[in-house]
């Protein structure tokens, strides 16, 4: 979800109207955004739909407001502007696309360059993966000379001044040196030629996804004519891009020009800015939302969502910066947001319907009853730990469990495969508290089953830990004796070792033959490697099997 | 002191069973025969076996020994003299029931205590009566009270516990799915296109291990495929791209509960009913930056309605009807909002008298271009709750992690709702 910064005067500059901060928070909801911070003349707009790159700016945000006060259709026209790009087959399977544009005759205001530099920022951030799969540039279209070329240089090859910079560098010093090769470089490792832009003078004037060149990448409020491209993997997603970016300058006095993009033999003219057309059926739109508008009232909330509608039929004609709308479904949701949520009365479904749990959850209340009879305090872990508590403080060689591929901290990286390491963590975390300490934990944990569908199985398990001077064995015997004469189970005790238990101090619990959970002293091992001084008497039971 | 009891009495005036037995024993007898000139003939058969005075041959009971003295009845004169008998014997006719301790006994144990202050209410106080002549020292009951932790939930779970208790009332049937999860019902299954940003509304984990497991049935697999490259039957463009299964196949930690509606809504992992509601209560795993609001695991509540009547309005409907449930409030707006498989999409925010405006829910009807491969044409509305915020509300906790609190005397002390 994109927060976006915008003034509010710049924003009632854009609609046309003096707006309060109160009509302005009710007129957000045209924009699924939020006002989420207030700050003098500053707005933080939270805007929640992520398919929408057109309204994450100020401009956006006002063209939508605006459409309602003043029904519209956005008709943004283009000319030529003469200005061609080759696209080199060689960047392949480096970064192969590009999507260009001209905007002429800017007065470019400081709100306006901080709106730009937001959008730019947001548009590659979120919509292209920080960069990964829309990496934009602007520059000043007087400083460079056409026909310039997207191609490819070595990492060591042409130097040029990076943004911000004076000194010349080559490809690979700009990664290791400048801030922005730092932070973006990895998207470029590894690969023998980076990608960049240079015009008919020998100029670079960028190196996508990286930074822009000192001289020609600069724009600021003495620029007037610039030259946009974005560049990335996939040209839809950047002809979307290049369009949301190219709108919102128009929409501050600037004129559209196309641009000339030759791949091999196919030229492409962008931007293409021609509305597109979908159809809608009045019918559909009642049907999907409750309501009972005449064909007339549809009209008029088209209208004002910023549609142009051709004809009764209701063929409508939307903006080309907007790529989320696919079925009429995207349409019928802009009617409901214009009429108004809140103007539509709730109505409740009487739908005669049957509750249940499913069957494990009904057991594990069970077995939570019984325990919690039993005097012990029911605890919660997380599912996900790391193989030092499951195995090496559990006194177990390593086995293999699922593992996350990029875990946010190596704490919390696999999935559990059994209780009770999370339980002697808990006895670890408490060391300090009075005892006894009863605990128990009813979770699931996650087995690796080759022949299943997601290769693995959730289990759903009983553990007990039970802590103090007396606590033993038969303390626990006497737990799980208690538990499974309540669920009305018979089980057996049978003598076993196991690395985390005392030798001689052990046993599988069998019901029908099947070993469904262990019972045991806690190693004294163990309990030195949880810096535990109180002898723990533990079992861990499967529910899942005798559910 | 002893005293004999009224069977003792009678022995000592007619003979113990057993040494009546073996008296009349002087020939061999049949057991019917000594049974009809012995009353009392079972406890003397008892006591005269295990006294090995008798023996069973060819049908007839024979005496083996005929004692001169015996112990018990020594015993019995003794006690009816008022004198003590020897410990062991004293023992065997206490547990005959032939004599019994003197109440007299009892009762001046208990005399001591006569017109004095006592603290402990005895037995022999009870059972004498003697508490009448006795004063129970009051206590100060206004005393601050000793900590004493029995058994007891987690608070948090006692609220999970709670809330699907709820749900169930309300007549909706729980679904389940797996913490590890396919893409393909995390995303493809839900219309989120393969390599676009609808995919990436939120941050998600990888797997190292295991990587790869199975599509479902090629007939829910073709259509899901054909409705991402072009709309397929719904009336809808598509996302305009190749789908690649393989990428559909690959595993992830489930990163939110609507991976589970699809499986339902195909079939895959359940039949559906129509008119039908459903719910689940489940973990997911996002990787999130651990802070006052993000935890490193969270529970989500959510789920479907299904039926042909249902429109937006019946959501709204729905969205309040939950937010009353939940939280008593009626005062509720509703807003604009988006996920990536429903549309329309809103939230819905009630007004908390302590802490104004609150984001409880969000809502959607699922998009055509989910359902209808997944062989539903009735609409479904998709809804979930902010669980963890709700249970922060109520449990009154203002850090996201404390919800999962591991501090035993947190745990011990806290109620388990406010």
């Amino acid at each position: 979800m994109p927060t976006i910064e915008v003034s509010h005067a710049d924003l009632n500059n854009l609609v046309g109207r003096k707006l309060s901060l109160k009509q302005l928070e009710e007129d957000m909801l045209y924009t699924k955004g939020e006002i989420d911070g207030v700050d003098g003349d500053i707005l933080k707009i939270d805007i929640k739909d992520t398919n929408r790159p057109d309204l994450w700016s100020a401009e956006g945000v006002a063209r939508e407001i605006r459409f309602r006060y003043k029904p519209t259709h956005s008709d943004y026209k283009t000319k030529k502007s003469g200005v061609v790009v080759h696209v080199d087959p060689k960047l392949k399977d480096i970064r192969p696309y590009t999507a260009c544009a001209v905007v002429r005759g800017l007065n470019i205001t400081e709100n306006a360059l901080l709106q730009s530099i937001q959008l730019q920022e947001k548009v590659a951030g979120t919509f292209g993966k920080n960069r990964k799969e829309i990496a934009i540039g602007i520059y000043d279209l007087h400083k460079i000379k056409s026909p310039i070329r997207y191609t490819v240089t070595s990492p060591t090859g042409m130097k040029f001044a990076p943004l911000e910079f004076s000194k010349e560098l080559t490809p690979k010093q700009i990664l290791d040196q400048h801030p922005k090769g730092k932070e973006f470089g990895h998207l470029l490792n590894g690969m023998s030629y980076y990608p960049v832009f240079i015009d008919d003078a020998k100029e670079i004037l960028s190196m996508p996804p990286i930074i822009n060149s000192n001289h020609t990448g600069k724009v600021t409020e003495e620029t007037h004519d610039v030259f946009i491209e974005c560049s990335g993997f996939n040209l839809e997603l950047l002809k979307t891009a290049l369009n949301v970016i190219v709108v919102a300058l128009a929409d501050r006095g600037g004129r559209i020009e196309t641009v000339d993009v030759v791949y091999d033999s196919k030229k492409l003219t962008m931007p293409d800015l021609t509305p597109k057309r979908f159809t809608v059926s009045p019918k559909y739109i009642n049907r999907l939302s409750g309501l009972n508008l005449k064909n007339e009232e549809i009209k008029k909330l088209l209208e004002r969502s910023g549609y142009k509608v051709l004809n009764n039929t209701m063929d409508v004609l939307y903006p080309a910066y907007r790529q989320d709308i696919m079925h009429q479904a995207d349409i019928a949701e802009d009617v409901m947001i214009t009429y108004g949520f809140n103007k539509i009365k709730p109505e409740m479904a009487s739908l005669v319907t049957r509750g249940s749990m499913t069957s494990i959850e009904t057991f594990s209340k069970k077995a939570t009853d019984i325990m919690i009879g039993t005097g012990l305090q029911e605890v919660m872990s997380y599912i996900l730990t790391n193989r030092d508590n499951l195995f090496t403080r559990m006194n177990m060689k390593t086995e293999l469990v699922a593992e996350i591929e990029n875990p946010m901290s190596i704490n919390w990286s696999v999935f559990r495969n059994s209780l009770l390491p999370g339980l002697m963590e808990f006895l670890s975390q408490n060391t300090h508290r009075e005892f006894p300490q009863k605990i128990f934990e009813i979770g699931d944990v996650v087995e690796l089953h080759p022949k299943t569908e997601t290769r693995t199985n959730d289990v759903r398990r009983l553990a007990v830990a039970l802590s103090d001077t007396a606590f033993g064995y038969q303390t626990a015997t006497e737990m799980l004796d208690f538990m499974m004469s309540s669920l009305g189970i018979a089980y057996k005790l049978v003598r076993t070792e196991h690395p985390s238990m005392i030798p001689g101090r052990a046993a599988k619990v069998v019901v029908k033959n099947k070993e469904i959970g262990l019972i045991g002293e806690i190693h004294a091992q163990v309990l030195n490697n949880w810096k535990l001084e109180l002898p723990v008497a533990a079992f861990e039971i499967d529910l899942t099997s005798i559910c | 002191m002893y005293v004999l009891t009224h069977e003792g009495k009678k022995y000592l005036d007619s003979g113990l069973p057993e040494k009546r037995l073996v008296e009349l024993l002087n020939t061999p007898m049949k057991i019917s025969d000594v049974k009809k000139q012995l009353d009392d003939f079972n406890i003397g058969m008892t006591w005269a076996k295990k006294n090995k005075w008798i023996e069973i041959k060819e049908g007839k009971l024979c005496r083996t020994h005929l004692p001169k003295e015996i112990p018990e009845e020594a015993g019995l004169k003794l006690v009816a003299e008022r004198k003590e008998p020897d410990e062991n014997i004293a023992n065997i006719l206490l547990t005959r029931r032939l004599i019994d301790v003197e109440r007299e006994t009892i009762s001046k144990k208990a005399e001591k205590f006569v017109g004095k202050e006592i603290n402990t209410l005895t037995p022999e106080l009870i059972k004498t009566g003697i508490w009448k002549k006795v004063k129970i020292k009051p206590y100060n009951v206004e005393a601050p009270v000793k900590k004493v932790y029995f058994g007891k939930r987690h608070p948090y779970n006692q609220f999970l516990s709670d809330v699907r208790q709820k749900l169930v009332e309300m007549g909706f049937k729980e679904m389940a799915g797996p913490l590890i999860e396919l893409e393909f019902w995390n995303f493809d299954a839900l219309y989120q296109a393969q390599g676009h940003p609808a995919r990436d509304w939120t941050q998600t984990y990888s797997l190292k291990h295991p990587q790869i497991g199975d599509l479902p049935s090629q007939k829910i697999v073709s259509q899901v495929k054909a409705t991402h490259e072009n709309g397929w039957k719904t009336g809808s463009t598509g996302w305009g791209y190749k789908w690649d299964p393989k990428k559909a196949a690959r595993l992830m930690p489930r990163a939110h509960d609507t991976a589970i509606s699809p499986r339902y809504i195909s079939g895959h992992s359940g039949k559906i009913e129509i008119p039908g509601k459903y719910f689940s209560l489940v973990r997911c795993f996002r990787p999130d930056v651990i802070d006052a609001t993000h935890g490193v695991e969270f529970n989500q509540l959510g789920g479907i309605v299904i039926d042909e009547s249902l429109t937006f309005r019946s959501l709204l409907g729905l969205l309040k009807m939950f937010v009353y449930e939940t939280t008593g409030i009626e005062k509720v707006k509703f807003l604009s909002d988006y996920y990536p498989f429903t549309e329309p999409s809103v939230q819905v925010s009630a007004k908390h008298p302590k802490f104004g405006w609150l984001e409880l829910a969000g809502a959607g009807i699922f998009r055509p271009e989910l359902t209808e491969p997944l062989g539903v044409t009735e609409p479904v509305i998709a809804w979930g709750f902010g669980i963890d915020r709700l249970a922060m509300l109520k449990l009154g906790i203002k850090d996201i992690r404390h919800v999962f609190s591991r501090d035993i005397e947190w745990l011990r002390r806290q109620p388990c709702q406010q």
